[in-house]
This record gives structure tokens, sequence and C-alpha cells, in this order.
């Protein structure tokens, strides 16, 4: 198991005001860490919290309460513009819909070339040019691209270009929010493999956060799986699928249609209900076995501990 | 069995700015009775352009059909005028959207949205009607119908709604229901809820089911048969069995080992290199050949008839001629189909 730990989401809350005094809880007493060079998958439903808790980590959005570290510092702590300008050159993000995320009136090159001229990392226009050309090969591209709009380009070309203006400034832990939904399916494996690659060849961190679990458990490490702002099971992505053990990912993972018709055939799903919860005490969150939490009552804790045989 | 629908050569075109754009071209296919054909493809490769044509909603006057023949019960539907259609439309065919919340009118209740048809197709009255929508919407599960009835779609879920659309869909008995990628706005407890309401339905109405979506898990568990479509044409046809344990086509080839399997592997995904062909100007030969590291020579040339592969199943590639190489499919898709075939065995237990 790696031990450094590049970022640490302690507590995290984040709500949003509904009008007539009420709260929405998007994101509810959520804590994580996500170690040096792994692939951390955030799933859940719509609505569960996680591309809200992938937007407050990078600042989009500030904390209600709770705290964010990104190497021990505190992410949302108030800040001078340049150490904003150092924190945001270590983090960045990708984006779903890879169309509306990039300026229709620019360049490929000037929308590559921002960062780099945010952070003043090149010094001429030659050398500008050049980092954008090897940026482009590197997520599979031509150089001849530079020049074109992004409307030349299809979906999946599109979704390069997004990452290699993530690339440009040479981040440490990129947030990919539901970076492939928007993608048909030949085309998924294409972007995921250069995930695959990139983070290999850069020693980069992800926070992968998506709603397809066979392609998340793919390419994570460990997984995070919420439900209504809170997580309620956190372990090695081999363990979660082999031994979910709170009742809704259980529910999650019998609905994932495979390619399988004989599967599916035989396939029994398995429906959520809450009501089945223990409600004498406020749950917290339990680790169940070394690096596997879940989000449970006292009484729950010992019964689940059953189940797995332990 | 008998044969509900036939699609005979069908091809359609839109006239755009830039040019003719061929969207569908040389779509052949049968629907038999009760049972679903699941067309799977690409965005872009003409499964809902295929849809609209069958149901008479190509947008016009851009959209043109330029040959082919769709018989139900024995009469060309491409033959027919706009008010004839609308006497099928509906009542023999009907169809089911992706948003189930651009597919409901905001401002009608329910109720009405559902009685609509049934007025005007099944000549009920208004009171009969409303008794029918209640009865639908206990069909279709959802709870409380006779209160739901008098409310608006803004009040519903995101599955409840689309069981609405179902429904509407199902009012007047239809024969043949186009779900046109009905659950890929849903999140996947609700999608697994919605495929097997509609499996539900059909095993009580005996409706044949034309079920378009690009997601190959969800082909694998509502379909009967699949026909696997690309740049405009069938490239795999056969039963759901034939096609994901014994797929011919190179492209069938690369969609299935394209996506994972839950089963731990760190290999490479098995991708299919480039993009699909701009349909403006779609290549001469096999309109998959620039993608296909199994391409012929002759793929380049000549466009690839349809090869039998036994009695259900079908292919268009030219690797199934007599007189080309052997090639197997790649090994990375054989390991992760025999994996399914392991997996399927245990959910079976």
């Amino acid at each position: 198991m790696k031990t450094e730990k590049i970022l640490e989401v302690k507590h995290l809350k984040k709500y949003f005001p509904a009008g007539r005094n009420r709260l929405i809880k998007a994101v509810d007493d959520v804590s994580f860490d996500i170690y040096k060079g792994e692939t951390f998958g955030l799933v859940g439903e719509s609505g569960s919290g996680k591309s809200t808790t992938g937007q407050t980590i990078i600042r989009l959005y500030d904390a209600t309460d709770g705290e964010v570290l990104f190497h021990g510092e505190n992410v949302h702590a108030k800040k001078s513009r340049a150490e904003k300008l150092k924190f945001n050159r270590k983090m960045q993000m990708i984006f779903q819909d890879p169309s509306s995320s990039l300026n229709p009136r620019m360049t490929v090159l000037d929308i590559i070339a921002e960062g780099l001229d945010v952070h003043h990392l090149v010094k001429n226009e030659k050398e500008r040019k050049e980092r954008v050309e090897q940026l482009l090969e590197a997520v599979g591209l031509n150089k001849e691209h530079a020049t074109r709009f992004p409307h030349e380009f299809s979906g999946g070309q599109r979704q390069r270009i997004g990452i290699a203006r993530a690339l440009a400034v040479e981040p440490e832990l990129i947030i990919c929010d539901e970076p492939i939904s928007a993608l048909d399916v030949s085309i998924q494996a294409q972007v995921v493999n250069l995930l695959k690659k990139l983070q290999k060849e850069r020693g980069l961190t992800y926070l992968f956060i998506a709603h397809d679990l066979s392609m998340v458990k793919y390419i994570s490490d460990r997984i995070g799986v919420m439900h209504l702002g809170h997580m309620v099971e956190l372990a090695d992505s081999e363990e979660l699928y082999k031994n979910p053990v709170h009742p809704y990912t259980k529910s999650l993972l019998s609905a994932i249609p495979l390619p399988d018709p004989e599967y599916e055939r035989g396939r029994t799903r398995i429906t959520y209900d809450p009501s089945i919860h223990d409600t004498s005490e406020e749950p917290k969150f339990r680790e169940i076995r070394p690096h596997h939490w879940v989000r449970c009552t006292s009484k729950e804790f010992e019964q689940y501990k059953k189940e797995l045989g332990e | 069995m008998s044969k509900l629908l036939e699609v005979k050569d069908l091809r359609v075109s839109f006239n755009t700015y830039n040019g003719e754009v061929q969207a569908v071209r040389g779509v052949s296919f049968d629907l038999n009775e009760g049972e679903t054909l699941a067309i799977v493809g690409e965005s872009g490769s003409g499964k809902s352009v295929t849809s609209s044509t069958l149901m008479g909603l190509l947008p016009k006057p851009a959209g043109v059909i330029k040959s082919g023949q769709i018989l139900f019960q024995g009469e060309d539907l491409v033959k027919k005028s706009e008010k004839e259609m609308q006497k099928i439309r509906g009542k023999e065919i009907s169809m089911v959207f992706q948003d189930p919340l651009s597919s409901l009118n905001p401002t009608m209740k329910i109720g009405n949205q559902i009685i609509e048809g049934l007025i005007k197709h099944q000549g009920m009255n208004r009171a009969e009607a409303k008794k029918k929508a209640i009865e639908l919407l206990d069909q279709v599960g959802i709870p409380h119908p006779e209160i739901r009835v008098n409310q608006y779609p803004h009040q519903f879920s995101g599955g409840m709604r689309q069981r609405v659309v179902i429904a509407i869909a199902l009012a007047c008995n239809p024969k043949i229901l186009i779900a046109d990628e009905p659950t890929t706005a849903l999140d996947v407890t609700i999608q697994a809820q919605i495929l097997e309401l509609m499996k539900e339905i059909q095993r009580d109405t005996k409706t044949s089911i034309i079920f378009i979506t690009h997601d190959l898990g969800v082909v694998a568990n509502v379909a009967d048969r699949v026909a696997v479509m690309y740049a405009g044409k069938i490239v795999e046809i056969g039963t759901v069995d034939d096609v994901f344990y014994n797929p011919k086509h190179p492209y069938t080839w690369g969609l299935l080992g394209s996506m994972p399997t839950l089963d731990a592997e760190d290999e490479e995904l098995y991708t299919i290199p480039g993009t699909p062909p701009d349909m403006l100007n779609p290549p001469k030969g096999d309109a998959f050949a620039p993608r296909n590291e199994f391409a012929l020579e002759i793929d380049a040339v000549m466009e690839p008839p349809m090869f039998k592969v036994s009695d259900t199943h079908y292919a268009a590639t030219w690797l199934l001629h007599k007189n080309a190489p052997k090639i197997e499919m790649p090994e990375s898709v054989r390991r992760r189909i025999e994996g399914f075939a392991k997996t399927g065995k245990k959910g079976g237990e």
C-alpha cells in the first residue's frame, strides 16, 4: 500500500440553500484520503453528491464545513493570489462534456496554452507552440490540430484536448468528473487507455468520478460509494466487488448490466430498502476489515462482520 | 413465429447544406411476433434514423427515404400518407424515447396525456379512458395511480416519468413498441427496474419490441436477437447468443473487447482505432475497413455482402468468404468472451 497521502478529505460538508430555510445536504460528512499515484474511484447515482465532492475539493465551491488537505495544506483556507496560483497548478480537472468545457472561439493552441500563460511557464511564442505540440502528441492528436477550433473535432478528440489542457501545467492530481460518460463505447476504451498510459508515464494521481461501475472498477485502485451525500462504503476495488457489505452497494452492483446473455438470464437484482437500517443511533464510518470501511451503526457493524465471516 | 415487420433495403438520406448525408444505407431485417430485437451501434450509425423512419417521424423536408420497403402486416409503410400514418402511430406501432422529461408535455396532467390516444384511437369516452389510464399506471408499477393520474410530469422522478411514457406507449395495445435508448438517461438501479418492467409487459401482452441502445450490457439483458449497425448498415445480426458468444464481424469483436469485465485484469482494453466515417462521403468498399486491423485488400474496393454463419446468424465481412484467410478473433477478445461464459454460470446458479 502506498503511504504518502496526497489529499485528505475530512468531514467535508457542502450544503446548498433551497429557499424557505431549507437546506440541500449535497455532501454530508464525507471523509477519505487519496494516496500518491493511485486512482480513487467515486461512484454513485445522480444526486449522490459525487460531483459536488469533486468540485468542492478543487475549490469550485467553498466547503460548508470540514476541510480538504492537499499535501497537508488546507485548500479552503484564506490564500493570497500567489498561493492560489500555486495550488491551481497542482490540481486540475477534466470535465464530462467535452464540447461545453472548451471555448468555441479559441483555437486548440490557445485553449491548451492558457494554463501555460497564466502560470508563466513558457518564455516565448516558439516555446509555447512546442509545448502544446508535445502535449497534443502525448494525448494522441497531431500537431496540425493546434490551429483548429473545437467544433472541428469529434467528441473523443475533444476529450483528448481537455486532457491535454489539464496536463499542460504538470499537475499532481487530476479530478476526472465523468470523463467518458458522453462518449461512445469504442471511444471510451481509447480515452481510458490514454488516462492509464499517462498515469504510468507521469506518475499522476486521479480522482475518477463516474456512474459506470464496470469502468470505475477497471480503472480504480480503491473505490468509494456515495449515496445521498454520504460515503456508504470504501474499499480496494477488488474487495468492494467481491465482498460488498452495505445493502446499497449490493443493490448497485447487482444492477450493472453485463454484456453476457447467460449471466443476464440468471441474474437476480437486489433492491435497496433504506428502512432495514438500524435507527437506534447515528451511523458512523467504521473499518470492518483492514482498508474496508462501511457506514453503519454499532449493531449493524456486528451483523456485517458476521456476514463477512470475521 | 410469424413475421410482423419486414424491412427491406431501406435507404435514408438527409439533404444538408453540405450535401447528402447517407444516414441509412441499405438496412434489411425482420421482426417476429413477441420477440425483442436490439439494434446496437455508436452515435451516427443510423440506428435512431432507422427507428424514426419506421414510425414515419423522419424530419421533413431534409430527410428522404431513397428506397426500400417497410412491410407491416403486408402493407408498405413507406407509401403511406401522413394521415394514414397517424392511424398507425400510437395504435399499431408506438414509441418510447430517451428523455422522459422532454417527451411529456409539462403543462398537461399525465392522465390527460394517456387519455389522448385512447380517445383518438379506441373511441372511448373520457370516463372510460380515465379508468383505463389508472389501470395502465397501475400496470407499469406506479403506486397510488388514482392520485398520480391528476399530477403533472414535474411531480414525478425520472424513473417514474419513464414508466408514464411506457404507459402512454402501451395504451392502445400496440403490436410493436420501439424503444429508443429508453434507459440511457436513468441511473443503473432505475434502469434495471425499467428493463424488468418492459420484459414483464412483453410476457403479458406479447408485444414485439425494437430496442435501440449503445449499451451491450442492456442488450444482453433484454434482447432475443441483436443487429449491430455501423455506418448506416447492419454488419452482424443473429440471436443474442450468436452475437455475444460467437461474434464474426471485427467491429463486434471491437465492441465486446472494449468493455471491461468485473473480473480482475490489468491488461489494456481492446480498442477500435480511429473514429466512425463521415457519412457525407462514405468510404468506398467496406466502411469499417479503415479502422479494421484485419481488413483485406478487397475491403477497399467492394462492400461485403451478408454471409450466412448459421440459420439465425449473418455477418457482413469478407473474412467469412471461402477464399479469405483464416482469421480468428483477437486473443484478448476471446479470453473476455470465455470470461463472460464463466460469470454467466455464476449468475445462473
